[in-house]
C-alpha cells in the first residue's frame, strides 16, 4: 500500500508541472495588465512601463517561465505582484479557514445526507422517501448564493444569532459564530447531493440476495440496514463525497464572498481581478495539490471498506 | 433559600448594570464597508483606485486641502502650508509650512525636505502612477525648515489643486519612505487625523487615530476599514448595525431601499463620474462625420437619467463635467432627435443603417448604461455590437485600440485642463507612447488646450477651454450622456464635523471633530 502511496504522489507532481505550466501560460494569454491595473486610469504609459519593469513583466516569456518553475521547485513561488507580500505567506495564512469550512460542511453533508438517505431507501416511495427527495431537490437546485442570502436574512437580520461579516480568526467564539452560517449554507447543499446517492445506493444494496437471506435467517432490521447493508452501499456514496470535495472547494468562492470570509476563494477572485499571475500560479498549485490529495484518500478508504480492494 | 434568592438578585443586578454601562459607553470606533475585493496599492502615490483613495482622505495631509465637505478647488484652505505666494505669472511659488507637524508613528517633525522628498516622488515615473500632472514642475527646493520654493517650467491651471490632498499631492514623511522603500505600502506614515496599524489582506484595514495631529485629538479612536465586496452583504451588514459607513450604489433604487433601513443616512455627493461614449474618428463607417453625429442624434440622454434615476444622476452637458473649472454649458451638444439621425446615415450612404462595435466591461453599472445605449440606437438604424468582457481586459483592449467606440465614466481633478488633456489632446491618443485616455484620436482642440494650460490670464484661459469644448464637441469626438454622483449611507448618529456636499477622495472625510452622537 505505501508503493501505492509513493507510486500516486510521484504521478502527481507530474500533473502539478502540467498544471503549472498550463496556469502560467493561460494567465498570460488572457487579455489585462497587472501594472495597469495597479496604477489605474491616470497612468501615462510611462508609468506602466517603468511598474511592467519591476515587476519583470517585460522579460521574455521563456525567461519568466525557467525563473518561475525553478524556483518553485525549491519551494519559492515568488511574491504577490500587486501585494508584494511572499505568495505563500497570503495561501498559507488562508487556507487553514478555507479547509476548515469545507471540512465542516463535509461532516454536516455526511451526518445529515447518509442517515437521510438511507431512511428513504428503507421507507421506499412512502411519505418520508417523497419529502426526503423532495426537500433534497430542493437543497440542490438553490444556488449557494441565494441559500447563503437566505440564511443570513433569517439567522443574522431577524434572529440576529451571527453575524452578517465573518470574524474568523479573532477569538474562539467569534470564530465559531463566523462559522455556522458559511458551513451550514455549503454544507446543505452537499448534505443534498448525499442524501440523493446514498438512497440509490441503498436500494441496489437492498435488493441483493443476501438482505433477503438475512431476514429469512431472522436477523434484526436495524442490523441489515447499518452493519451490512450501508456498509455495501458506501462505496459510490464515498466517490461522490470525493469528487464532491472538489467542487466544494469551488463553491467556498461564492460563500466567502458573501459572507465575507477570507480563504483561498476570496483569494483567488482577487488575484483574477488584479490580474496577480505569481499569486494565481500559487494558488492554482495549491487547488491541483488539494484535488490530489483528495482522489488519493478517497482510493484508500475504499480499502478501507471493501477488503476485497487491493492496492497493486 | 432567601438569603440565596437575595444573592442571586444581587448578582444579577450587577451583571445588568455592567452590561448596560458598557453599552452606554461612548462609541469611538468607525467601522465602513467598501463594495471592493480588497486594497488595491496602499501607497497613495501609486493607487488612483476608489478603494484606497478614502483611506489616503485620511491618513495624508497636502501642502493645501479642499475644505472637508466640498470638492471644488475654489475652496482650498491652508494644511500644511500655512500661506503661500506666487510671482506674477504663476511659475514661482513659495509655501511658508506650518511649525510642529508630527509624522506618524515617530518618525519626527514634518519639514520643507519632506515636502521635497515627496513632491519629487509623485513627479517621479517610476516610483508614482501620478508623474504625468507634474510634467510642468521645473523644481522645488527647501529654502529653509519651513519654506519651500516650487519652480514651473511653464504656468499651470492650478497648481493648488495638484498640491492638494488628492493623488500625487499627499504628503509622504521621507524618512519612512526611504526607510520602507518599496513596503512603504505596506505601512503609509503620513501626518493626517489617522494612522495606519494593520491591513489584513481581503480583510480589513485598521486606522487608529494620531494624538498628535495639528489640528487636535480626533474624536473618532478607530476605524475599521472592512472590504465587503458582496453588494448584498454589505447592505445586510449595514442594516445589523455591524457597519456604520457604507459605499452604495448609483441608483435610486437602492438609495429608497436604504433610505428606509432604520437610522441611516444616505449622501449623494460631487464630484459625478461622466459617462462618455468615445468615437474613433479615424476608423469607418465613424471617420464620418455625418455618421458620428448620427450617433449623437440617437442617444436620449433625459431617457438615460429616468432608467438609471434622478437621485444620483444627471444628463451630462459638455465633454467636460458640469462645474470643473472651465466647463461650459454653451457648447454644440447635439440634440436627441432620430429622424435627424436616419438622415444623417443616409446621406452619409447608409440608408440601412449600420453597425459598429465595442468591447465592454461587464461591471454592472456601466453595462446597464451601454445595454440602454444600445437600445436607443436601435431606434435610429444603429446596431451596437456589444462584445462583454471583464474589467481588467477591458481596460488593457481599450489600451490597445481595440475598440472603436468607447464607453467610458471618469471623474478627474475638477479643472477643464484635465478633462481635455487625457481624453481629447492627440498626444495622449491610446496606443501610443505617450498615451493616456485618448481613445477617439481626437485632434480638435490640441493647440487651445494648450494654450490655455500656459495661459496666465483666467478669463483668456477660460474663453480657450471654452473654444476647445466647443472645436471637440463640433467633430464629435465624444459624447457625453449622463453623469453620475457618488452615493454613499451612514448612521445616523454619526456626525461628520461638516457639511457633506463632496469630496474629491470619492468617500466621505473624517476629521478630527467627526464623532457619534451618544
Amino acid at each position: 500500500m505505501y508503493s501505492y502511496i509513493i507510486r500516486r504522489l510521484l504521478l502527481s507532481v507530474v500533473t502539478l508541472l502540467a498544471v503549472l505550466t498550463l496556469v502560467f501560460f493561460l494567465v498570460r494569454i488572457v487579455p489585462g495588465d497587472p501594472a495597469q491595473v495597479i496604477l489605474g486610469d491616470h497612468a501615462t504609459q510611462q508609468a506602466i512601463e517603468a511598474l511592467r519593469n519591476r515587476l519583470g513583466l517585460n522579460q521574455p516569456l521563456y525567461q519568466q517561465y525557467w525563473d518561475f518553475v525553478s524556483n518553485a521547485l525549491v519551494g519559492d513561488w515568488g511574491v504577490s505582484m500587486v501585494k508584494g507580500t511572499p505568495v505563500f505567506d497570503e495561501i498559507v495564512r488562508v487556507l487553514p479557514l478555507t479547509i476548515e469550512l469545507t471540512v465542516v460542511a463535509l461532516a454536516i453533508g455526511i451526518v445529515v445526507g447518509v442517515p437521510l438517505g438511507t431512511w428513504a431507501a428503507v421507507r421506499r416511495n412512502r411519505l418520508a422517501d417523497y419529502a426526503i427527495r423532495v426537500v433534497s431537490l430542493l437543497g440542490l437546485s438553490f444556488p449557494a448564493f441565494v441559500s447563503a442570502i437566505l440564511l443570513l436574512l433569517i439567522f443574522s437580520i431577524q434572529l440576529a444569532w451571527f453575524p452578517v461579516i465573518s470574524f474568523a480568526g479573532t477569538g474562539l467564539g467569534n470564530h465559531f459564530r463566523s462559522l455556522v452560517l458559511p458551513a451550514l449554507s455549503l454544507g446543505l447543499i452537499m448534505a443534498a447531493y448525499v442524501t440523493r446517492v446514498t438512497r440509490s445506493s441503498m436500494l441496489e444494496a437492498l435488493g441483493q440476495d443476501y438482505v433477503r437471506t438475512a431476514k429469512a435467517k431472522g436477523v434484526p432490521a436495524s442490523e441489515i440496514i447499518w452493519r451490512h447493508t450501508l456498509r455495501n452501499a458506501l462505496i459510490p456514496i464515498v466517490t461522490v463525497v470525493g469528487l464532491f470535495l472538489g467542487v466544494q472547494i469551488g463553491n467556498s468562492v461564492l460563500t466567502e464572498i458573501v459572507f465575507n470570509r477570507p480563504g483561498l476563494g476570496k483569494l483567488i477572485i482577487g488575484a483574477l481581478s488584479q490580474r496577480d499571475y505569481t499569486m494565481l500560479q500559487g494558488l492554482m498549485v495549491v487547488y491541483t495539490f488539494i484535488v490530489v490529495i483528495v482522489n488519493i484518500i478517497t482510493d484508500l478508504t475504499y480499502g478501507l471498506i471493501d477488503p476485497r480492494v487491493k492496492y497493486e | 433559600m432567601k438569603k440565596f434568592l437575595i444573592t442571586t438578585m444581587a448578582a444579577a443586578f450587577a451583571a445588568v448594570s455592567f452590561a448596560s454601562s458598557l453599552l452606554a459607553e461612548e462609541k469611538t470606533t468607525l467601522v465602513v464597508g467598501i463594495g471592493f475585493q480588497d486594497a488595491n496599492n496602499l501607497d497613495p502615490h501609486q493607487s488612483p483606485s476608489v478603494v484606497d483613495k478614502a483611506l489616503f482622505n485620511w491618513m495624508f495631509n497636502g501642502l493645501v486641502r479642499i475644505k472637508p465637505g466640498q470638492a471644488n478647488p475654489e475652496f482650498i484652505e491652508p494644511d500644511l502650508a500655512q500661506s503661500w505666494a506666487s510671482n506674477a505669472d504663476g511659475t514661482e511659488w513659495t509655501f511658508n509650512l506650518r511649525e510642529g507637524v508630527q509624522c506618524h508613528h515617530g518618525y519626527g517633525e514634518l519639514t520643507s525636505d519632506d515636502i521635497v522628498y515627496s513632491i519629487n516622488r509623485a513627479a517621479d515615473p517610476d516610483r508614482s502612477g501620478f508623474a504625468g500632472s507634474f510634467k510642468a514642475l521645473k523644481s522645488i527646493e527647501a529654502l529653509d525648515k519651513y519654506t519651500v520654493r516650487v519652480s514651473l517650467k511653464n504656468p499651470i491651471p492650478s497648481l493648488l489643486g495638484l498640491l492638494s490632498n488628492y493623488h500625487g499631492g499627499n504628503i509622504v514623511c521621507k524618512k519612512a519612505a526611504e526607510e520602507m522603500g518599496e513596503d512603504f505600502n505596506k505601512k503609509p506614515v503620513g501626518t493626517g487625523p489617522f494612522m495606519f496599524e494593520e491591513y489584513q489582506s481581503q480583510q480589513l484595514v485598521r486606522l487608529k487615530a494620531n494624538d498628535d495631529y495639528f489640528r487636535g485629538k480626533p474624536k473618532i479612536r478607530e476605524i475599521v476599514y472592512r472590504y465587503i465586496p458582496s453588494d448584498a452583504s454589505r447592505d445586510l451588514a449595514f442594516a445589523s448595525g455591524e457597519v456604520d459607513m457604507i459605499f452604495g450604489k448609483q441608483d435610486s433604487k437602492w438609495i429608497e431601499r436604504t433610505a428606509k433601513v432604520p437610522g441611516a443616512v444616505v449622501a449623494v455627493m460631487e464630484p459625478a463620474e461622466l459617462s462618455t461614449l468615445y468615437l474613433n474618428v479615424t476608423v469607418k463607417p465613424l471617420d464620418d462625420i455625418r455618421v458620428r453625429k448620427a450617433i449623437a442624434h440617437a442617444i436620449d440622454r433625459a431617457g438615460l437619467v429616468k432608467l438609471k434615476g434622478k437621485a444620483a444622476n444627471r444628463e451630462a452637458k459638455s465633454i467636460v463635467p458640469i462645474g470643473y473649472l472651465g466647463f461650459s454649458e454653451d457648447v454644440p451638444l447635439l440634440p436627441y432627435d432620430p429622424d435627424k439621425a436616419r438622415k444623417l446615415l443616409t446621406e452619409a450612404g447608409y440608408p440601412d443603417g449600420i453597425t459598429i462595435k465595442t468591447i465592454h466591461t461587464t461591471l454592472p453599472i456601466m453595462a446597464t448604461t451601454m445595454e440602454v445605449v444600445q437600445a436607443q440606437l436601435r431606434e435610429s438604424g444603429i446596431n451596437l455590437e456589444i462584445e462583454p468582457v471583464e474589467h481588467a481586459t477591458f481596460h488593457s483592449k481599450i489600451r490597445e485600440d481595440l475598440s472603436p467606440v468607447v464607453h467610458y465614466a471618469a471623474a478627474r481633478f475638477p479643472v477643464a485642463d484635465v478633462y481635455l488633456t487625457n481624453f481629447f489632446h492627440s498626444r495622449s491618443t491610446v496606443n501610443t507612447p505617450t498615451a493616456i485616455t485618448n481613445f477617439s484620436h481626437c485632434s480638435a482642440a490640441d493647440a487651445e488646450i494648450d494654450a490655455a494650460r500656459a495661459e496666465p490670464d483666467v478669463n483668456k484661459q477660460k474663453a480657450l477651454w471654452q473654444t476647445a469644448q466647443e472645436k471637440i464637441m463640433a467633430d464629435v469626438c465624444g459624447i457625453p450622456m449622463i453623469e453620475a454622483l457618488q452615493v454613499w449611507a451612514y448612521k445616523d448618529n454619526l456626525d461628520l464635523g461638516y457639511e457633506l456636499k463632496g469630496n474629491l477622495n470619492l468617500a466621505p472625510t473624517l476629521t478630527e471633530a467627526s464623532h457619534f452622537k451618544n
